[in-house]
């Protein structure tokens, strides 16, 4: 049976946005849909809106002609909507069992069986019986797809799925998702990875600050026309220029490792590389593999023996970064919000935590505010960051103009070494463009950068050399130039 | 029709203004609980709110009756400021008492200008000691600061009885659960000649522009604020994020202790078992109103400190129990709380036409 999903003048409104405005969209079952756009363009809420979880303040949704009233979840579970959130709902203790049939109200014995079926049909091989918290991402998601299958859906719609997926998985699940289609199933693909979209869907929606673009067969497109559509303007596309890095060692890290009490963290084992002047090492990985462990050591959040590091021809291991920051090193963690700056804090206190001591931030233990503020109006212009009240909140930032600001704040002081977690993560994509440039420009100076990054492409357009780590393990060191995105997949994943 | 909008961003005119929507809202609602009673409300707020600073005496004992509560709320913003929620500045404040007492005791009969200092330097130091066991507990052990600062005081409370009925009882006191007079020279001077405002005020003061200076001007404060909002942003700043914590509760515990010392060297005399009535935990009150703000805290510390006399005058001329004064300071509790809301909402009223 066909299925005919349709949203009719669909708009939301947040205070000072406009989520949704006026989105009128029609899938068909048979084909894979995707929808494309950068964050805050306002596909999240859009399938909220189609999952049940946000009221539309506007607009009507149809499933075969019947008008729906998504009030809850549980509404659009029961007209057939499945939904595969990008971050899973699952509860790690109870089993795989017990997590699919939490919701449903029919026998176990007939369910369990029910499930056999479903995951013998589809070549899904998980052991029902062991708790979900020793699956692996990739394996999660196939109980969250199973949950939804489980109910026999008319449509099923997927949030930003291969965000923790190595290439691989990714593949399998573009298999298993052109089959469901096959089988009738409609399926809403949401991402912002272009690469993707030409890869798996048959149509594409575009959506740019709550309103549709554009809505055209995936022939008629590439990864190009889809960037610029999303972006609304057209990008300059970047490349770096391979140019002879010197043999001039700055950064060497011997046998460095690193046992955490924590049993949530990965321990680090044996690790060693070295970084030359005025380049780039990538370090590649699925997230939770010790990046974060491998950022602090190196930043100096966590200590470790001094003779370990070796900066500029000085130990360093078991400096703080404060310290470290004083031998010309900058750092640029993951978490924007949490941990790079503080969202609460003006821009100009934000800035004043990169404290380094010919700054002369605080003089004689006092704060010297026009110093600071000084400081941080160089940083705006320089960085272009979008605001020129450097006594505005930070939250007011978007994550771009932040990380902008958190770069800037980082390199005025012009470090030989910058290192970064994800420097674009979330971020839309003029803004993470702007990143990579100013990457790029910082090898040009014959300044280095390692960059820990979960984003294949990024690293494979920035690297000079990539390394893979997997488990707390560092692959060895490779030429870009003679690395693909497919053997990055398969060392990430763990194979030799 | 009445819509509530988020606001785009909370006002700073508001975050001013709600303290003192509270205690309007708080004057409201007093007066129609006094009129439930039976009593004319305005009568009634008068003989709470105005009557009992009408005269010279009065005021005196408004301003004995703030510098506890400004002190310790001075000290605990700190902690607020920094989220680190130490509830147990009564108890910091009973262990203060202890210690100064203590000392002080020592001094029984002795005259020296010396003694004094040493006395006001104990009951910090006691302070900072009591408080001092949630904050390593926290940091170092990842304990909940606000139970087990609570729970301290209690415990302090009992070793503070121990001590008044057993060991440090007046040998002379017919064994009445309280200590010796403290020496003159122990005691903190009293200001006017017939009234119980004391020295005690300028440390309250003292504590008001330090906690200023520090908190806005120094990187220490800086280093503190940033701790406080965030422990891995501390950590990646280089900051000693746990040092600060630490420090934070001994700063707010020292001004727990000193509000001790202020109330046994001035108006008490020596340690008995009733040495504060709830002042700890009534700072924390006084630190919400005074939007955690030194200036703000002055204010609040007043306006909180009349609800501690009017509850003596209502129930000497109008038979009520002294404790509708908890009932006035938990309103104004409840109200700011509630009128919180507005920093992030607005209301709008839209015409209803058609």
């Amino acid at each position: 049976m066909n299925t005919n999903l349709k949203i009719l003048n669909v708009t939301k409104i947040y205070p000072g946005c406009v989520a949704n405005d006026n989105v009128s969209l029609e899938f068909n079952s048979g084909k894979i849909y995707a929808l494309l756009g950068e964050n805050g363009a306002g596909k999240s809420t859009l399938v909220k809106i189609l999952s049940g979880v946000i009221i539309p303040d506007e607009g009507n949704i149809y499933l075969n002609e019947n008008n729906l009233k998504l009030n809850s979840p549980l509404d659009a579970k029961k007209n057939d909507i499945g939904m595969v959130f990008q971050h899973f709902n699952l509860f790690e203790t109870l089993s795989v069992f017990e997590n699919l049939i939490i919701d449903s109200d029919d026998e176990r014995e007939s369910l369990r069986e029910k499930i056999d079926t479903i995951m013998k049909k589809y070549n899904f091989s998980i052991d029902l019986d062991i708790p979900v918290l020793n699956l692996s991402a990739g394996q999660k998601q196939k109980v969250e797809i199973i949950r939804c299958l489980i109910r026999s859906p008319k449509v099923l719609i997927m949030d930003e799925p291969t965000s923790v997926l190595t290439e691989q998985e990714t593949s399998e699940l573009f298999l298993s998702l052109k089959k469901f289609s096959e089988e009738g199933i409609l399926i809403i693909y949401i991402t912002h990875k272009l690469k993707e979209v030409m890869q798996l869907c048959d149509e594409v929606a575009v959506m740019r600050r709550g309103k549709l673009v554009s809505v055209s067969e995936i022939n008629n497109e590439n990864i190009e026309s889809l960037a610029n559509k999303m972006v609304g303007q057209n990008l300059k596309t970047i490349k770096k220029k391979k140019t002879k890095t010197s043999s001039d060692q700055l950064i060497k890290i011997t046998n460095l490792n690193f046992t955490s009490e924590d049993p949530f963290e990965t321990n680090l084992m044996d690790i060693n590389f070295s970084v030359n002047r005025g380049e780039c090492l990538g370090i590649a990985g699925i997230s939770g593999n010790g990046q974060s462990e491998l950022f602090q050591v190196l930043s100096g959040e966590i200590i470790s023996k001094k003779n370990s590091i070796e900066f500029n021809k000085n130990y360093i291991g078991d400096l703080n970064p404060q310290e470290r920051r004083e031998y010309l090193m900058a750092f640029s963690p993951e978490d924007r919000l949490e941990q790079a700056a503080i969202p609460q804090m003006k821009i100009f206190e934000n800035v004043a935590l990169n404290n380094f001591k010919s700054s002369n931030f605080f003089n004689n233990g006092l704060i010297n505010e026009n110093k600071i503020k000084e400081h941080s109006k160089k940083i705006i212009s320089d960085f272009n960051v979008n605001t020129d009240n450097i006594e505005l909140k930070s939250q007011f930032l978007s994550g771009g103009n932040l990380q902008k600001l958190i770069i800037g704040r980082e390199l005025i002081t012009s470090p030989d070494l910058l290192i970064c977690f994800n420097p674009t993560w979330g971020l839309d994509v003029g803004a993470i463009n702007y990143i990579h440039e100013t990457l790029i420009k910082i090898n040009e100076q014959n300044k280095s950068i390692i960059l820990i990054s979960t984003d294949t492409d990024e690293l494979l357009k920035l690297s000079d050399k990539i390394s893979v780590i997997h488990k707390g393990k560092l692959s060895k060191i490779m030429n870009s130039e003679e690395v693909t995105s497919e053997k990055l997949g398969i060392l990430m994943g763990g194979a030799n | 029709m009445i819509k509530i909008v988020k606001r785009d961003q909370p006002s700073r005119a508001i975050f001013f203004f709600t303290p003192v929507l509270a205690i309007f809202l708080t004057l409201v609602a007093g007066g129609l609980i006094f009129f439930i009673l039976g009593f004319k409300p305005f009568e009634a707020l008068k003989f709470f709110f105005i009557v009992p600073i009408a005269d010279k005496y009065g005021f005196s004992e408004l301003l004995l009756k703030a510098t506890p509560l400004c002190l310790i709320a001075i000290g605990l913003s700190f902690c607020f400021k920094s989220n680190n929620w130490n509830i147990g500045a009564e108890g910091q404040l009973t262990f203060g008492a202890i210690v100064s007492g203590g000392v002080a005791l020592l001094f029984y009969e002795q005259e020296g200008f010396y003694i004094l200092p040493i006395v006001i330097l104990a009951g910090a130091i006691g302070g900072m000691l009591y408080a001092s066991i949630p904050a390593i507990l926290k940091t170092y052990f990842n304990t909940n600061e606000i139970l087990v600062s609570l729970m301290l005081v209690y415990v302090s409370k009992l070793i503070l009885d121990y001590l008044v009925v057993g060991p440090w009882s007046n040998p002379e006191g017919f064994n009445f659960p309280e200590t010796r007079q403290f020496s003159d020279s122990a005691k903190l001077p009293l200001l006017f000649e017939g009234l119980r405002i004391h020295a005690g005020i300028f440390l309250a003061l003292a504590a008001v522009v330090i906690s200023w200076f520090v908190f806005y001007k120094t990187y220490l404060g800086f280093q503190m604020k940033v701790s406080g909002f965030s422990l891995k942003t501390a950590k990646y700043a280089g900051y000693k994020g746990k040092k600060m914590i630490i420090l934070v509760f001994l700063i707010s515990g020292a001004c727990a202790g000193l509000a001790g010392v202020g109330e046994i060297t001035g108006p008490i005399g020596q340690l008995h078992r009733e040495i504060s009535p709830d002042y700890g935990f009534t700072a924390i009150i006084v630190a919400f109103l005074g939007r955690l703000h030194p200036v703000g805290i002055i204010f609040a510390s007043l306006v909180v400190a009349i609800t501690y006399l009017g509850a003596e005058t209502a129930q000497i001329f109008m038979q009520i129990p002294k404790y509708t004064g908890q009932v006035f300071q938990g309103m104004i509790l409840f109200f700011l709380l509630a009128s919180d809301y507005l920093l992030f909402f607005k209301i709008k009223f839209i015409g209803s036409k058609k």
